[in-house]
């Protein structure tokens, strides 16, 4: 198979790679490497909630955020990507969003303060409308909302941390609970059972009024886990809230998460139908190099190893989770060039003792020129025409500073514009 | 006059002070059992969960194999719900062990263990696990799985419906003594540091490797010597029975299929005390490739976490060090041995053999307190009461099945999908003051033991310590860390392969979507796992329940 250029991934990094290939008018394909953990733990697009890992104050302004941060880290992948391929990444991104059918807010000048389903504070970017209405900065009552039988979001546990953390008075948080209508206690209910009850129109009602009794009062906004709706988010929401009559706000629940499962299927399914060929469920390896350019990438399929030939390529993957890194037992290589990324005496070398502190095995990745093409100890390209994105490039870990999304979309952005100067 | 008062107190919440206080209990006698962790946290939670045909000992140690033997098939029939029922292989893959062999079979003889010689062939039809490198195996019917969590909490919960008592997180810090006879306990709590002492006619030491620490505490002096083994545990069963290399004792030579996963087992190192049990990259690495011996999957699984435990080898006073030591138990009756009356220890052995100790430690206390009751332990079984075990825990073993996937449990909520743990398994165990912290919780019910090392159960576990312990958010949220935290200690040493993948989805939920680790900067109730203790959720509310 023969393509423009070739984008590997199956994250934010690859779809805003691939769209702004598609945008430019260039020739596609996006090969998806299938589902990754990204589906079950995204929910909002975080560009920089913390400027560095001991603070506890959020970043107020996530542009100024980041370039104070290129300032201070000249390779820093923010840098390499640059400010310009922030703000491009982004505007493209809630176009495209729009164009897609969502309803998401945000911009780089301010971060929104949402409450999560344990009752902290967390600063994110670019949100879903769904979520928008649960922003700390405001003032009004919060009253969270669980239902009996679902374990996936606890008000109780969500109340009572955000009662003491956010200090506008003890009485402004409380926890409710409702039973919602069919469900026998003791029955399995996941999110995506109830997700898909959402956008049954009786069902939703009859939550509505249910959550509006047990509320009884005025002036509060009320929280519920993020089940609004499998594929309808928009109009569930909006019938939801309006039915409620008070504002709601969705907070993102224990994998699977609705919110994740929401944005990527729709957005890959939008760049689908806006004509990019896709490669579904095929992870690629193998890159053949040679005079200094990848000629092909092999994609294991069904029975066969599938060629395809591009005059680009973007590795947009993201870390270990849809296969950018093979960890061994001492030694993480990379699955195109084979290059050893790193070795280890002991496996506990890769961690910290702590689960709460910055992971080594996290930074863990493909080392880059300044035009994100993966090099060699030397700082030498390993193909000219092959270039990373997202959380496969090395020496960065978004975790701690919540910034995932916000350097999927700058890097992604920049590798595709790379790709199509090549 | 003491805080309390009751006949005998056992210290040691192992299988042998569960058995200890079962078989008191039984016997009509008044119990405390203090325990300075939790229940089954020291030795007994970390073994391999080998139920002993015997066939591990039946050439150096058969007394101790006698004993296996015996108790194997008592624990069959009184604690039916905590033996995995699996059958084992012993085999050969060296010179060394075929030149083994003959002894064995003398052995297994000898120890009355039944031992059956199959062809290669017919093995690998009935166990294709088994890896090209056996040249021999043996057929051992009796070797299985024992649940050493299921037997304690089994064990201790029939005695506790026999009016005994249990304190955990309780150390004992000095005795009460009358002359030269002891006459109760000081004990401190771990997380408050209340002192409360316990009056009582007899003590028993059934702490296994701390024994000596607190025989020191009447200057009497009990030698135990600490040998620590590492075992790792892959993410299935691997095998359908428990495999055995059939040669003299050593390293990475028992696989356990252990409900959802396998044990591998284990290393063997003298340490200088029983809490000090680093996890050697050496052992974990050795193990595998010696375990790879045996079985194909071994090298194929995904390792999952690594622990350690500490084995308590009585010192008898012989040359013998580490595994040349006998595995066998002792009395000691410190009345007769260093003129202290009212206080027994009970030393050596292993869990399988657990009852058999019980019995004959409380043989002699029984008999100093004029109680001539017999022990019954052997008859009765641990479930005389079936609705309350059931209540313990749904056991797939019960059902003849591994793991019942679909069916019954397939609609059913669950707290912890990979162990498959349903509410009404945790539910009971908020209400019980001797749960203070996750981990109690976990090895009560299985929770948070599976591939995700509780990322998932551990937030629904926290929201329900304040809906049904009445905890606040910062305490268990605390918890939930803690649990996290002492589950990432055992998965970072096999930290390769599908665990990166893993651990993403961990800090995917709790760093990036909750956003925990900021929290724990902020003004968190502190931990306690840095003491290795996994976090106590004690509360004003829950210290006035005790």
């Amino acid at each position: 198979m023969k393509a423009d250029i070739a984008v590997v991934g199956s994250g934010l990094a690859a779809l805003v790679a691939t769209r702004t290939l598609h945008q430019a008018g260039r020739n596609a394909v996006l090969i998806w490497p299938g589902l990754s953990s990204l589906y079950f733990t995204y929910a909002t697009i975080d560009v920089l909630g913390y400027s560095d890992l001991t603070t506890t104050r959020p970043v107020e302004q996530p542009e100024a955020g980041v370039a104070q941060l290129i300032a201070d880290h000249p390779d820093h992948p923010y840098a390499l990507a640059g400010l310009e391929g922030l703000r491009s990444g982004t505007t493209l991104l809630i176009e495209w969003l729009r164009a897609a059918g969502f309803a998401w807010q945000g911009d780089l000048g301010r971060n929104l303060l949402l409450p999560t389903a344990i009752g902290t504070p967390k600063p994110s970017c670019l949100v879903p409308d769904s979520m928008a209405a649960g922003d700390l900065r405001r003032d009004d009552p919060i009253v969270f909302c669980g239902f009996h039988g679902y374990e996936d979001f606890v008000p109780e546990l969500a109340a009572s941390n955000l009662s003491r953390s956010w200090g506008r008075g003890e009485h402004s948080v409380r926890a409710v609970r409702i039973t919602l209508p069919s469900f026998e206690p003791g029955n399995l209910f996941t999110s995506i059972d109830l997700a898909r009850s959402f956008e049954d129109t009786t069902f939703r009602r009859e939550v509505a009024s249910r959550i509006r009794r047990e509320i009884g009062v005025d002036g509060v906004r009320v929280g519920i886990p993020a089940v609004l709706g499998l594929t309808h988010d928009t109009d569930v929401y909006s019938s939801f809230a309006a039915e409620v009559g008070h504002p709601v706000f969705e907070i993102p629940t224990l994998p699977p998460s609705v919110l994740g499962l929401r944005l990527f299927d729709r957005l890959r399914k939008h760049i689908q139908e806006s004509g990019v060929e896709m490669i579904w469920a095929a992870p690629a390896h193998e890159a053949e190099v040679s005079d200094g350019q990848c000629r092909r990438i092999f994609l294991k399929s069904a029975g066969r190893e599938q060629p395809i030939e591009a005059r680009a390529y973007v590795l947009a993957l993201e870390d270990t989770v849809d296969g950018a890194l093979r960890a061994g037992v001492h030694s993480m290589v990379d699955p195109f060039f084979h290059e050893a990324l790193a070795h280890h005496e002991m496996p506990t070398e890769r961690t910290d003792e702590s689960l709460f502190k910055p992971q080594p095995y996290a930074s863990i990745g493909y080392r880059v020129t300044r035009r994100l093409q993966p090099s060699d100890d030397a700082g030498r390209p390993l193909a000219g025409n092959v270039f990373v994105a997202g959380g496969a490039i090395a020496g960065y870990d978004p975790v701690g500073t919540k910034s995932r999304g916000g350097l999927a979309i700058a890097t992604g952005y920049r590798a595709a514009q790379e790709a199509m100067a090549a | 006059m003491p805080d309390t008062t009751t006949g005998v107190v056992v210290i040691g919440g192992g299988s042998t002070g569960a058995g200890v206080l079962r078989d008191l209990s039984m016997r009509g006698i008044d119990a405390v059992l203090v325990e300075k962790g939790d229940l089954a946290s020291g030795t007994t939670g970390r073994s391999h969960g080998l139920l002993h045909s015997g066939g591990r000992y039946c050439v150096n140690d058969l007394a101790a194999a006698i004993e296996c033997v015996e108790e194997g098939r008592i624990l069959r029939r009184i604690a039916k719900t905590t033996v995995e029922d699996t059958g084992g292989y012993f085999v050969s893959v060296s010179e060394e062990d075929l030149a083994w062999e003959p002894r064995f079979v003398e052995g297994c003889a000898k120890a009355g263990i039944t031992c059956e010689r199959i062809p290669v062939e017919e093995a690998r039809r009935r166990e294709p696990a088994l890896s090209r490198h056996v040249r021999t195996v043996f057929w051992i019917p009796e070797d299985g799985h024992l649940d050493p969590f299921y037997l304690v909490v089994g064990n201790v919960e029939s005695a506790r419906r026999r009016g005994a008592q249990v304190r955990t997180y309780t150390e004992v810090t000095g005795f009460l003594k009358n002359d030269n006879r002891v006459s109760g306990v000081v004990t401190r709590d771990i997380f408050t540091g209340e002192e409360t002492t316990i009056g009582c006619q007899a003590v028993i030491n059934a702490t296994g490797a701390w024994a000596g620490f607190v025989a020191r505490l009447l200057d009497v002096e009990v030698k135990v010597v600490p040998v620590k083994g590492v075992m790792v545990v892959l993410s299935h069963r691997v095998a359908h029975a428990t495999i055995n290399r059939c040669h003299k004792p050593g390293d990475g030579d028992i696989i356990v299929p252990a409900l959802s996963v396998a044990i591998l087992g284990t290393t063997s190192a003298k340490v200088p005390h029983p809490e000090v049990l680093p996890i050697e990259w050496d052992e974990v690495h050795h193990m595998i490739e010696e375990g790879a011996l045996m079985a194909d999957g071994v090298s194929t699984a995904r390792a999952m976490r690594a622990y350690a435990g500490v084995r308590p080898l009585y010192d008898l006073g012989a040359e013998a060090e580490g595994r040349e030591m006998s595995r066998n138990f002792a009395v000691i009756d410190h009345e007769a041995r260093d003129g202290i009356a009212g206080f027994a220890s009970i030393v050596g052995g292993k869990v399988t053999t657990y009852r058999l100790m019980a019995e004959r430690v409380t043989d002699l206390v029984a008999r100093r307190l004029g109680v001539r009751t017999p022990c019954t332990t052997a008859e009765v079984a641990l479930n005389d009461r079936e609705d309350e075990m059931d209540q313990l825990r749904h056991r797939p073993a019960q059902l003849g099945v591994p793991k019942p996937h679909g069916d019954e449990l397939g609609l059913q909520a669950l707290i912890c999908e990979c162990e498959l743990v349903r509410p009404q398994d945790v539910a009971p165990w908020f209400k019980d003051p001797a749960v203070r912290t996750l981990e109690d919780i976990r090895r009560r019910t299985r929770s948070g033991m599976g591939p995700c090392q509780s990322a998932i159960c551990s937030y629904r576990l926290a929201g329900r310590l304040v809906t049904e312990r009445g905890l606040d958010g910062p305490t268990a949220t605390r918890a939930m860390a803690d649990f996290l935290e002492t589950r990432w200690r055992g998965v970072r040493h096999v930290f390769w392969g599908s665990q990166l993948r893993q651990a993403q989805v961990t800090t995917g939920v709790h760093l990036e979507l909750f956003n925990l680790d900021r929290q724990l900067m902020h003004d968190l109730p502190p931990s306690l796992a840095g003491e290795g203790r996994g976090g106590g959720f004690e509360t004003a509310e829950v210290a006035s329940q005790r």
